[in-house]
């Protein structure tokens, strides 16, 4: 893509892109932070995931802000306006996937006192496939003119799929073990949590597919 | 007997905007000023809907005001120019057919200029001049024209107590718009209007473009502008040229969205002109 004429709408443009970059790799640490603070029971690393969302709805709200003055000092139009849309969106599901994070991290709190049990491998496996869709639309933002978008939201269906079946293993679980009622629970909110995210990475495909350039040379 | 003298005067019965009943038709025109040597225009091809605004828009020289020209033929009055092939119609009829009168024509394509441009008359005179070139003489006539031409260009509350004072004693933006009282007078069906706001300020830029809004339905108008922004807040349809050539013609929310080619998308987006 050509650079624009004006240097400061450009430089703004990439501003814009920086902080949802940032705020994407925030994201995806907070998760990877959650999960594998709830596999290895390490508590101080649960909280830190959850101190850490300031800076995440701190980022959310620079989006705003950048997307805000954009539109006031520059009027973009085309691929520019939808970019700039695109981007005040995929900043507003990137904070709601960071508060699943938290979610996650609060769960895993409580799961750790409470006793751990042997699902939270299941949960472990079924975070793959969550990772590989957030850290591929984050991709895909970075490279819009890449097209890889549109494959991801297929990944989308396993996690509902892998949501399904580890629902249904955990009730039946509770059913034969109800001592270990609560620490289940929690991996059903939990495996819930990576459903929604699941969700709001699609959202974040479908504002990528939104915002790609014109094609046509 | 030029067949524009059959055209319905009255266009007050345009159609809506879904119904896209085709006013202006322009057929692969290439058009030359210089006898046919190089053509400034180049096969364009587009077709204006009746009772919308269109925009024109693209870098300087790019052949939109020379379009323009061509629609009402004011490229008449310059000896070398010529359409090297192609056609104008509008309603159907070849409008560069030796059997039509370019002054005839000029009655139902009304136009208005960069920089307006009043006569040296009254605030009436100027408005009633066309009615009375068409040879209408009674008073009562001329002055319910005058008084809906001005009110219909939004400028009658304004003058209304000083209709005998000299026309450029107003501001330039009450100036502009009695241009176009001055046009839509003798009921054009179309009113071509080449960067009408370029000279004027933002508040009167928003007394015309609220204006524009204002005669979209009642006539069929026709708008060059270099400001983008303007285009998307008045046009119903824009077409972007470069070079001579048409290179996209949309609706504006298209092309100002998600136009389908790129020499466009880096235009409006300011990545070259």
């Amino acid at each position: 893509m050509s650079r624009h004429i004006l240097s400061a709408f450009e430089s703004e443009l990439n501003d814009l892109r920086e902080a949802v970059l940032r705020m994407g790799r925030l994201t995806l640490a907070a998760t990877d932070g959650a999960v594998k603070g709830l596999v290895e029971g390490d508590r101080e690393q649960l909280s830190d995931v959850i101190d850490e969302d300031d800076v995440i709805d701190n980022l959310e709200r620079s989006i705003d802000q950048i997307g805000m003055d954009l539109l006031l000092r520059y009027t973009p139009v085309a691929s520019d306006l939808r970019m700039v849309l695109s981007s005040i969106n995929v900043g507003r599901s990137l904070e709601r996937i960071a508060d699943h994070a938290v979610n996650i991290a609060k769960r895993g709190r409580k799961l750790i006192k409470q006793g751990t049990v042997d699902e939270v491998a299941q949960v472990e496996a079924c975070y793959l496939d969550v990772r590989k869709i957030v850290s591929g639309v984050l991709e895909a933002y970075a490279d819009v003119e890449d097209g890889c978008a549109t494959d991801l939201i297929q990944v989308d269906k396993k996690i509902d799929q892998s949501h399904k079946q580890l629902s249904k293993s955990l009730t039946k679980r509770i059913s034969s073990h109800p001592e270990e009622a609560r620490p289940l629970i929690e991996l059903l909110f939990i495996s819930r949590s990576f459903e929604r995210i699941g969700d709001l990475a699609v959202n974040i495909a479908e504002d990528v597919i939104f915002m790609a350039p014109t094609a046509e040379a | 007997m030029p067949p524009f003298s059959t055209l319905p005067l009255d266009s007050s019965d345009a159609p809506s905007l879904e119904e896209q009943e085709t006013i202006i038709s322009i057929s692969d025109l290439s058009f030359s000023y210089d006898n046919g040597k190089s053509n400034t225009l180049r096969n364009i091809t587009l077709e204006i809907p009746k009772g919308q605004v269109t925009a024109f828009i693209g870098p300087s020289g790019c052949g939109k005001s020379t379009l323009l020209r061509c629609l009402n033929r004011m490229n008449d009055l310059v000896d070398t120019t010529k359409v090297t092939s192609g056609k104008v119609s509008i309603l159907g009829q070849d409008i560069n057919d030796p059997s039509v009168e370019a002054i005839e024509l000029r009655k139902h394509v009304g136009m208005v200029f960069q920089k307006y441009n009043p006569f040296p008359k009254s605030i009436y005179e100027n408005v009633a001049y066309g009615l009375r070139v068409q040879g209408i003489k009674e008073r009562d006539v001329l002055d319910a024209a005058v008084e809906q031409s001005l009110t219909r260009a939004a400028l009658w509350s304004e003058v209304k107590d000083r209709l005998d004072s000299s026309a450029l004693g107003l501001s330039g933006g009450q100036q502009q718009r009695l241009c176009i009282a001055r046009t839509i007078a003798v009921k054009p069906q179309i009113v071509l209007m080449d960067e009408p706001c370029s000279a004027l300020d933002p508040i009167a830029t928003a007394h015309i473009e609220d204006l524009i809004s204002d005669l979209r339905g009642e006539f069929t108008i026709v708008i060059v502008t270099h400001n983008m922004q303007q285009a998307t807040r008045v046009s119903d349809r824009t077409a972007f040229f470069y070079l001579g050539e048409l290179i996209e013609y949309d609706t504006t929310g298209t092309i100002f969205t998600q136009p389908s080619k790129k020499q466009t998308e880096d235009y409006v987006s300011g990545r070259f002109g």
